[in-house]
């Protein structure tokens, strides 16, 4: 373990303590190279590129926004809820979102 | 007064540049052992690294300003180093969950806890972009027996988990030549100098291991799947490749918004057939930069090249190397490129614990000098 | 033509991997009084050297690593009459090659098989997930001198500590040279559990094992 540890402690967005999940998406689903998907999710959330990895700015972002914290605060948007409001903010289709919208009535 | 100091002050300054020469740095070999090299040792090994590189990739060189800031990382005198604020990257993931729960005596530390427990881990302990579904007999053959439950476990993280969650599995190809599979060994054909018979073992190998891939893939799309990461690519040589590139193709015609993550196994392809080729292109004998291109045209959106540690060589020459190899293949990408950085890959040493100041190290240089999209 | 460009010629005919050229060439070499034993130590096997470096450098394949190794066994064959009575065998040596007991990984021993093979030993290829006391009867059924184990997990490369053990039980470790490779393995470990040498690949394990047998 020590060893992915210490990559995201040294290059790592940290996932959704911050935004790296969000950029991790951009690159993902639109094949978006590193400062594109950046520069694309930043304007998205109004923020600097550089704040993408605060975790001072992207945690009030992301409980304002729904889209799932890392610490498991009752009543916020987690699993396919936070998912949602990901889609939303991206404008992309997530396959779980749409599963699960294809199973309700 | 003054011109009375000038001469000693430059004496002074020599010596202290000597001094300066022959202080050592502590780094390690390929197998994790530690080592105390000079700052021009260290340089050396850095060049002769990257030489190799250049030599076997016909690929530039890195330049001076870059083998400077190598050589800057390597003798920083601390633990841990990080890159600067601003460069961060997504930091994605193979092997699931495999190193949590995982007791196969190299790569898990074998704390009982379900998948979504490891998968929760990852994403809310450790800070993962995104994570990987997978499982223990971590090749794409052997998912097809238990499916159900690998789409019922997708289906239950996806409900649980904001980051993007692929399912990853190794091609293996060789899992589909006897005793494993229905296709004569190759190796042994080709020992008995039947060369042809073992090219149309691997041929139809191939085509088994694609449409295993897919059929896998759909069910798991079905489940909510983010998409698919192949671990290993050409681990079984050209025709895994082979292989691989076109259940790309045919998953990306079937789910065109699938994410697909595209990790290989080396960083030159081996030639096994020697003849299979993928758009025009022989597959055998490509290099990193070469393997990119393949990687986008077949579909796929993220391409994880490798580079192997030389466990018999110091950690400078190691990174040297496979920073000059991983820097072309970013320039020569369309897609984005997750270097990997496992054990004994992209300048890391070969053992179960890599050690965090030569992970650290490398990590870094990955991302400021190779240009990385992501880990 | 020089010696010296003669036996260039052979081993670039190697290289070509045709064999048809190969026997053209050393029938040449022949008709300038080259002797048989030169012809394939400084020509044909110096080519088999060449196509060894080319596959690990991605410039040839296996197949024609096969393809120049049949060129090469056609050629010997063809000089057989004009060997010295009194040479030594055509083999370099015999060694028996394996994946140790319980890892199932194939590809790399069998490349390392294959890549000894035509570079002139009697390699018994035994497979992979082989018991380790299967090592020691091929060793003995088989005379040979050396014994190469694979090993591509940290859990199995004991193994290869104990065949080393085994084989000073049984009194062979004098007469047979022990070479380990696999992912996990290294020159420390090597040293650590007495073996004679450590490759990183094929081509290593080709230069260790002439370094040691020949």
């Amino acid at each position: 373990m020590g060893m992915p540890i210490s990559h995201i402690m040294t290059s790592g967005m940290s996932g959704i303590r911050a935004a790296g999940d969000l950029v991790a998406r951009m690159e993902f689903s639109k094949s978006m190279r590193i400062g594109e998907a950046k520069d694309y999710v930043s304007k998205k959330l109004g923020v600097s590129t550089m704040d993408l990895s605060d975790e001072y700015v992207m945690r009030e972002l992301r409980e304002e926004l729904g889209l799932g914290v890392i610490t498991s605060v009752a009543g916020v948007p987690k699993g396919i809820a936070a998912k949602m409001n990901i889609e939303k903010l991206l404008d992309i289709k997530i396959n779980s979102c749409e599963m699960f919208r294809n199973k309700i009535a | 007064m003054q011109k009375m100091l000038v001469k000693p002050l430059q004496k002074l300054r020599n010596s202290l540049s000597e001094v300066n020469t022959m202080t050592e740095y502590a780094l390690r070999m390929g197998d994790g052992q530690r080592i105390f090299m000079t700052k021009e040792q260290i340089l050396t090994d850095l060049q002769e690294g990257m030489a190799d590189a250049a030599d076997l990739g016909t690929i530039p060189d890195l330049s001076g300003d870059e083998l400077d800031k190598l050589v800057d990382i390597i003798t920083t005198s601390s633990r841990m180093v990080g890159v600067e604020p601003g460069m961060e990257v997504p930091v994605t993931h193979d092997i699931s969950t495999i190193r949590i729960d995982g007791d196969q005596g190299n790569s898990g530390v074998g704390i009982p806890s379900s998948r979504l427990v490891g998968m929760m881990m990852h994403e809310r302990a450790f800070g993962a972009d995104t994570m990987e579904l997978g499982h223990i007999d971590y090749s794409y053959k052997p998912v097809k027996p238990i499916i159900s439950q690998e789409q019922q476990t997708m289906e239950v993280c996806q409900q649980n988990m904001i980051v993007p969650l692929l399912y990853g599995a190794m091609p293996n190809m060789g899992l589909y030549y006897t005793p494993d599979g229905p296709f004569p060994n190759p190796g042994d054909l080709m020992k008995s100098f039947k060369i042809k018979e073992a090219q149309e073992a691997m041929e139809g190998a191939a085509e088994h291991l694609t449409r295993d891939i897919v059929w896998i893939m759909q069910r798991m799309m079905a489940s909510g799947a983010d998409g698919i990461n192949f671990d290993t690519i050409g681990a079984a040589g050209d025709g895994d490749m082979f292989a691989s590139l076109h259940a790309i193709e045919q998953l990306r015609k079937e789910f065109p918004d699938i994410y697909i993550e595209t990790g290989m196994a080396g960083e030159l392809m081996l030639g096994l057939h020697g003849e299979m080729e993928y758009d025009g292109t022989v597959l055998a004998g490509l290099w990193p930069h070469e393997q990119a291109p393949l990687a986008a045209k077949a579909g796929s959106n993220v391409f994880g090249p490798v580079v192997n540690t030389n466990t018999s060589k110091s950690f400078a020459w190691n990174l040297g190397r496979a920073v000059t190899f991983i820097k072309e293949a970013v320039k020569a990408s369309t897609i984005p490129c997750h270097v990997n950085m496992g054990m004994g890959v992209g300048g890391i040493p070969m053992l179960e614990t890599p050690t965090i100041d030569a992970v650290s190290r490398a990590s870094k240089a990955m991302v400021e000098i190779a240009g990385v999209d992501g880990i | 033509m020089s010696k010296e460009e003669m036996f260039k010629e052979l081993s670039d005919a190697i290289v070509s991997c045709k064999q048809d050229l190969v026997l053209a060439v050393i029938e040449k070499a022949k008709s300038e009084g080259i002797a048989a034993p030169e012809i394939i130590e400084k020509g044909l096997a110096a080519g088999m050297n060449e196509v060894g470096i080319m596959f690990e450098r991605g410039k040839l394949f296996l197949p024609h690593v096969m393809m120049a190794s049949g060129a090469m066994e056609a050629g010997v064959k063809m000089l057989e009459d004009d060997m010295p009575t009194d040479a030594p065998s055509d083999k370099l040596g015999v060694i028996v090659n394996g994946t140790v007991e319980g890892d199932v990984h194939d590809i790399g021993k069998s490349i390392v098989s294959t890549m000894l093979q035509s570079s002139g030993f009697e390699v018994h290829d035994i497979g992979r997930d082989v018991p380790l006391q299967d090592f020691i009867a091929k060793i003995k059924e088989t005379d040979a001198n050396m014994v190469g184990m694979s090993a591509l997990m940290t859990t199995t490369m004991p193994g290869q500590k104990e065949i080393i053990e085994m084989l000073k039980e049984q009194g062979l470790r004098e007469k047979v040279k022990v070479m380990v490779g696999g992912a996990p393995a290294t020159q420390a470990w090597a040293d650590k559990i007495g073996a004679d040498c450590y490759a990183e690949n094929a081509s290593e394990a080709v230069a260790k094992a002439k370094e040691l047998l020949v």
